[in-house]
């Protein structure tokens, strides 16, 4: 894993050097900006060193000291600036691949048992609507149809009265009321490579010995498909789910932007257009080790759910 | 000594309960401000989160929307006509050698901790912050000036509790325009982070953190800082001791709180707008159809069209340095640019790009700036691609090979790069606009997108040969002097008249006989106290800059904002401009 991350660290420093423009460029029209003021900003920030020393300076500090560097435009640690996002990052991701999997799964396995039926040629082809439209774009229209039904929460987490005040169940359901437009809207793009992975998978399982026994020997439908068939088709996955994890930073930048969501994702989408160098990094290392460790996880899981790979 | 107080009706009234405060009495009845009522909350924007809540610590634009409500500058805008007016300079001398400037303070302000306001906190801000180079957005080249060849500090003391001192090494004339440009910060709240309290130079930088209590930050302005929501919103209330009155006594700002509500983005903040969560917002031309249409289908709001003099119009600038010698020739040569000005259609451009909500430019300065704009549109060319082609044919440019295109020479094409910004539906447009007029007249141009914000810095590194970049508009072109000064730092279009060592004087070998001139312009501008005198030398300057076609200006776009009808006495502000602020007018009213 270390080997690795050094080479995603190395890798994302590279690109983000060879990005033309500096962070200071757009404050050049600033008549407060003279030369000096750029020079003195710029060694200030360090970047005067030589990009391999940049490199070195930013690496070391992780590796001696957990500092992942400095935010140019936040003023802050890169490690204070993500703190701040995390929690409602974390919120907003996990309720929608909660929303993704609980519509996904039960859809993949009633359009696997009707195959081919008139169920699964609705959810299939909702299915591939979702895959198809971008989430921004879902989003941009759920947002269009709740101002032309009259209603104002479009985008952000609360409404302006309930912003930063202490927690009620008015807040609470205010928060509900913003929060499903980008559940669906990012959550509709999992639902049909869940559901569709779902669906073959158990398709492959239906058809294999251990079903047809389970059936022969009397068991009821239902516990054939719950207990044998599903329990085995879910499999692969428990991999996708880990794979998934990344996606907390960088699956749904767009999405977060039209939204307005306190999010990592804008985070990350401003951080690469204004070249504040060290945060872009520290996220890109960051959605690394989250893929990483899903991996990890995915293993792990595996080896819970499935017998086979455990005694493997 | 000369008075320069004008405009404005300055009151002592006695308050009950509170000390002898000097009230100033604003009106702007030909604005349309009528005296309002009090109370209420205003939603406005802001586009990202703030670093930090010093004022001189962050150089982004979105600090200085809310920090114009919690401080004050010593002398402010006047709404109409950007003239200087009183701020917490009552009123000031300028000796005759406009080399001391006498401020006379107001008395009886008081932060909003309740400690008195002094010529302290005055002497405190400009020497202990401002003119701190370590100071990230201050102004540090304000007060050191050249003499002679030496670099004199500007002196600032106090002479008394309610009087500032100010001695200039050479005169400056925009000097007083550029106070206005500076918050004046409480000292018993920074004296930590200063030199003076025995902190480093560069530690004012970390003074109030956006970490800490809002209430830790303290100004003068009409509201102070009340909360903040990580990443969400800034939230001020209003101060009951602020030291404008309306004229029926009432003590301003009428709206109770303003909360910026932290919206990144064009398409969330419409969402939000639309929705009615925020009451105000600034839109562009671009918008403005889907706006007003809504807004004549009977939605609440009004679509607010005001002529601008702030705010940037953009010019197509070709690179008199540029690496390729035939094109450095080519471009270095004003009957060129001439030539080429006349397939600029400026009128499509207002029309299609901006809905007709922009006017023909000034050369630089902007039409509404009464002071200083003189009428060029008689000198700049039209559009006329016959002339064009006939102004080409004459430079030689003829297309020798017949292939359509142009030859500079032979195995030459007369082709070029032009760099604009993709991120930008304007500037995509005005580019497309610009490749396909001068394609009809034998001119190839590539088109070369980059990140609008990266646009100036390319230009800045000579890395370009034609670009469209928006800067340069400013009240007082002396401002703008390292923009439009040949040899000046943003002088990038020329940048060879530009001095290895930003120090050192430019580099006149390299000047062009009218660049001599255009430099001694802003030399003189600088210095001679004489108002008229210098208007006279800047209409001179614009007289020039379109002769040359030094840059062809292109447009200069309307400000355009979207308003509910409960907010009354709107006046538009871009928000980021120090000195010049509406919002305390502003209230709220069915």
């Amino acid at each position: 894993m270390i080997p690795t991350l050094f080479l995603v660290s190395v890798l994302c420093f590279t690109v983000i050097t060879i990005q033309p423009g500096s962070f200071l460029n757009r404050y050049l029209e600033d008549p407060r900006v003279s030369p000096q003021t750029v020079a003195r900003i710029t060694s200030e920030m360090g970047l005067d060193r030589t990009p391999v020393e940049q490199y070195l300076y930013w690496i070391w500090g992780i590796v001696s000291r957990g500092d992942f560097g400095h935010s140019f435009s936040g003023m802050r640690p890169v490690s204070t600036v993500i703190g701040e996002l995390i929690g409602w990052t974390v919120l907003v991701a996990g309720l929608t691949m909660l929303f993704a999997w609980l519509v996904a799964v039960p859809l993949g396995i009633i359009t696997a048992l009707k195959r081919n039926g008139f169920t699964d040629f609705i959810a299939s082809f909702f299915g591939y609507i979702g895959l198809a439209v971008p989430d921004f774009l879902i989003a941009l229209l759920l947002v269009a149809a709740v101002l032309n039904a009259g209603g104002t929460q479009v985008g952000g987490l609360f409404s302006p009265e309930f912003i930063g005040r202490p927690w009620s169940w008015a807040r609470f359901v205010d928060l509900l009321g913003h929060l499903w437009i980008p559940i669906i809207a990012i959550g509709t793009n999992s639902v049909a490579t869940i559901m569709r992975q779902m669906r073959a998978n158990l398709l492959d399982v239906l058809n294999a010995d251990y079903v047809r026994t389970a059936r022969s020997k009397g068991l009821p439908e239902r516990r054939v498909i719950n207990r044998h068939a599903v329990r085995t088709a879910i499999n692969p996955l428990v991999s996708l789910a880990g794979l998934s994890l990344p996606e907390l930073i960088n699956g749904t930048i767009i999405a977060s932007i039209v939204l307005n969501l306190p999010t990592i994702g804008p985070l990350l989408y401003e951080s690469l257009l204004n070249k504040d160098q060290y945060v872009s990094m520290a996220l890109l290392l960051f959605s690394s080790i989250l893929l990483m460790a899903g991996n990890l996880l995915a293993d792990l899981a595996l080896a819970w759910v499935d017998p086979r790979i455990r005694y493997a | 000594m000369k008075k320069l107080t004008k405009g404005l009706l300055a009151a002592a009234t006695l308050l009950a309960g509170s000390a002898l405060a000097q009230d100033e009495v604003v009106s702007y009845p030909s604005l349309g401000i009528e005296p309002g009522q009090s109370g209420g909350t205003l939603r406005l924007a802001v586009a990202s989160a703030p670093p930090t809540f010093f004022y001189y610590g962050d150089l982004s634009n979105d600090i200085k929307l809310f920090s114009q409500q919690i401080f004050d500058t010593l002398v402010e805008f006047d709404l109409e006509n950007y003239e200087l007016v009183a701020g917490l300079a009552t009123s000031w001398d300028i000796s005759e050698d406009g080399l001391v400037y006498t401020l006379h303070l107001r008395q009886g302000v008081t932060w909003h901790d309740g400690e008195p306001f002094t010529a302290d906190d005055v002497v405190f801000t400009l020497n202990e912050i401002v003119a701190n180079p370590e100071t990230r957005a201050g102004d540090a080249a304000v007060f050191v000036q050249t003499v002679d060849g030496e670099s004199v500090p500007v002196e600032v003391v106090a002479l008394d509790d309610h009087t500032v001192q100010i001695t200039l090494g050479a005169p400056s004339a925009a000097f007083l325009t550029q106070l206005r440009a500076f918050f004046i910060m409480p000292k018993h709240a920074l004296l930590d982070f200063s030199q003076e309290g025995g902190a480093d130079a560069s530690a004012i930088n970390d003074a109030w953190p956006t970490t800490g209590a809002p209430s830790d930050v303290i100004g003068t302005g009409p509201y102070r800082l009340t909360g903040y929501v990580a990443g969400q919103m800034v939230e001020l209330q209003r101060s009951d001791s602020y030291w404008k009155v309306d004229e029926a006594g009432t003590r301003l700002p009428y709206i109770d709180t303003l909360q910026y509500l932290v919206i990144t983005g064009t398409e969330a903040q419409t969402a939000q707008f639309l929705a009615g969560n925020l009451d105000q917002l600034n839109i562009s031309g671009g918008q403005f159809p889907d706006f007003k249409s809504r807004e004549v289908a009977g939605e609440p709001f009004s679509v607010i069209v005001s002529e601008a003099l702030f705010g940037s119009p953009p010019h197509l600038a070709f690179n008199m340095s540029a690496a390729d010698p035939d094109l450095q020739a080519v471009f270095s040569d004003a009957a060129f640019r001439r030539a080429m000005e006349y397939a600029v259609n400026r009128d499509r451009i207002i029309d299609d790009v901006y809905n007709g909500l922009a006017t023909w430019p000034g050369t630089p300065t902007a039409p509404v700036n009464g002071a200083f704009y003189e009428d060029t549109t008689e000198i700049m060319h039209g559009f006329d691609l016959d002339a064009a082609a006939a102004a080409l044919d004459e430079l030689g440019l003829t297309d020798t090979d017949g292939d359509g295109i142009r030859n500079i020479s032979a195995d030459r094409e007369l082709e070029f790069t032009l760099t604009y910004g993709n991120d930008s539906a304007t500037w995509t447009d005005i580019a497309t606009i610009l490749q396909n007029d001068f394609e009809q007249i034998g001119v190839r141009v590539n088109l070369q997108g980059i990140q609008s914000a990266n646009l100036l810095g390319q230009g800045m590194s000579g890395d370009f040969e034609a670009i469209i970049v928006a800067i340069g508009n400013q009240p007082d072109p002396e401002l703008r002097k390292p923009i439009w000064q040949p040899g000046g730092s943003l002088y990038y279009w020329h940048g060879a008249t530009q001095p290895d060592d930003p120090a050192d004087p430019p580099n006149f070998d390299a000047f062009f006989d009218f660049e001599h001139r255009l430099y001694e312009i802003f030399e003189l501008g600088s210095t001679l106290a004489d108002q008229e005198q210098r208007a006279e030398l800047y209409r001179e300057w614009q007289r020039i800059n379109a002769e040359q076609a030094l840059v062809i200006m292109i447009a200069k776009p309307a400000n355009i904002a979207a308003t509910y009808n409960n907010v009354h006495n709107f006046v538009y502000s871009l928000g980021v401009i120090p000195g010049y602020n509406p919002v305390p007018f502003y209230y709220l009213a069915d």
